[in-house]
């Protein structure tokens, strides 16, 4: 037998912080109607544990709320076909995965809030709404239970939140601050659609309130797939790989 | 309030519609799941010090089997499937260290579909162990409640053909801490599905970790007798 040791803080202050308002968040967002899809390119089990977890809750009773695991090997081609304005993605994925990243960067044009739950090094600031971080660099932190500890608590407090009905409806004065782009018209992302037929044609372009003909004059020639910022009808910039975008 | 919640309510006394401002709940559910950590942490450490003599010894027996040329089968039902999945690719797929053959029954979705709609779902897993085993291979269950019949049947039917038979269960133990089919059971002792499952994986971990060092020792001592003679008589 070994000693007993004293067991590890496995959620600190700051990240039980970052669980209770992306709890909210969530709750919030099922609350209109989202639903959650899930990537986890890199760790393909950890995705359906989350979707079959809201899914088929483990108590009695609890709400089963939609989510689903995303597992083809393009998530992106995949999220962006299944997300719907208003949906969750979330990601359980280390900070350099190029698809989750890619992912997490087109999501506002999308209309979806993000989660991200990884290890070891943390993503840029603003690669997505809520960052669950880990601060280990232990390769083998997927595979102890941290990630389950972590997305078994998102759905219990989540659940705390129903029965807060007050507070599952965000108030339109909640909503006038720089931080909601969406409300506003600043330069809200939008994810090219389809390219102008002709050079005086606008361009299809879907943004987190649909799809919408945009004006490219400004940026040049466009191609399916391409970020760009939108204001008043128009395309007034490129957004680049290594580009921070509005959220 | 019905009893279903009865979970969470004692800390919400104040429960209504009318709440507005969201910070006092905010603290409260960051205070929760710092105090369901540290209950998660404390049952780890717990069945870790429970258990680690035996996960020596099933792990010594693993490290022989795969040495062998056996092969490992995990599987479970709903999030401990995904968990029997998590610990197939750790053994299959390391992060680091050596790999061995290692896989979830329940991954194939036409295999487990075909099964459980023409010969019954209780039979899903153990078709399977009677499809691919050898006398030499590993089986692996997870079960919160070391109850259920699909997994039962597949240690069984393990057990019959020879294989070494682990079992991870929750609660009591259920009839897999009792079946004598069952080589090793590691019950983890708690009444949350969620606490059970994060204990299995890191109790799971930890019996990879013993295969691992079984596994360099015996490549050590294989290395430092030198260049063997196959087929040789000396």
């Amino acid at each position: 037998m070994t000693t007993t040791q004293e067991p590890a803080t496995l959620i600190g202050e700051e990240l039980s912080d970052d669980l209770a308002s992306a709890s909210l968040a969530l709750a919030r967002k099922f609350h209109t109607g989202a639903t959650l899809w899930v990537i986890s390119p890199q760790w393909e089990p950890h995705a359906h544990h989350v979707a079959v977890e809201f899914v088929h809750p483990v108590i009695m009773g609890k709400r089963a709320l939609p989510s689903v695991a995303l597992v083809d090997p393009d998530p992106v081609a995949q999220a962006r076909v299944a997300t719907r304005p208003g949906d969750v993605i979330i990601a359980v994925a280390s900070a350099d995965d190029p698809q989750v990243l890619d992912t997490m960067r087109r999501a506002p044009a999308w209309g979806a809030h993000t989660i991200w739950i990884g290890f070891g090094p943390r993503p840029p600031a603003g690669s997505a709404d809520h960052v669950l971080w880990v601060e280990s660099d232990d390769a083998m932190v997927p595979a102890t239970g941290r990630f389950v500890l972590m997305y078994h608590l998102l759905w219990e407090l989540t659940h705390v939140c129903f029965e807060h009905p007050g507070l599952l409806t965000v108030k339109d004065e909640d909503c006038t601050d720089e931080v909601c782009v969406t409300c506003s018209d600043e330069g809200r992302l939008g994810e090219v659609v389809m390219a102008p037929e002709t050079l005086l044609s606008p361009a299809l372009v879907r943004t987190a309130t649909g799809e919408e003909a945009v004006d490219v004059t400004l940026v040049g020639e466009v191609a399916p797939g391409d970020l760009v910022l939108v204001h008043a009808g128009a395309a007034i910039t490129r957004v680049d790989h290594d580009a921070e975008v509005p959220r | 309030m019905s009893e279903l919640n009865q979970n969470t309510d004692f800390l919400y006394p104040f429960i209504e519609g009318a709440e507005e401002d969201p910070s006092s709940l905010l603290v409260d559910l960051a205070a929760s799941a710092r105090g369901k950590a540290e209950v998660s942490a404390r049952l780890q450490q717990d069945s870790l010090d429970e258990y680690e003599e035996q996960l020596q010894a099933a792990g010594a027996e693993m490290a022989d089997r795969f040495a062998r040329g056996g092969r490992l089968y995990t599987f479970g039902n709903g999030g401990s499937s995904t968990d029997a999945a998590t610990l197939a690719s750790l053994f299959c797929r390391p992060a680091r260290g050596r790999a061995v053959p290692a896989w979830s029954l329940a991954a194939d979705q036409a295999v487990v579909t075909a099964l459980g709609n023409d010969v019954g779902f209780e039979l899903i897993f153990s078709r399977q162990v009677i499809a691919h085993s050898k006398p030499v291979d590993i089986a692996v269950a997870l079960s919160t409640s070391g109850n259920s019949d699909d997994l039962i049947m597949a240690l069984t039917e393990a057990k019959k053909r020879g294989l070494l038979t682990i079992g991870f269960a929750g609660h009591s133990g259920g009839s897999m801490s009792t079946s004598t089919d069952v080589d090793y059971c590691f019950t983890i002792h708690s009444q949350s599905i969620h606490r059970i499952q994060e204990s299995h994986a890191r109790v799971g971990f930890r019996l990879w970790s013993i295969v691992q060092e079984r596994t360099q020792r015996r490549v050590a001592d294989l290395m430092a007798a030198g260049p063997s003679n196959p087929g040789g008589s000396s």
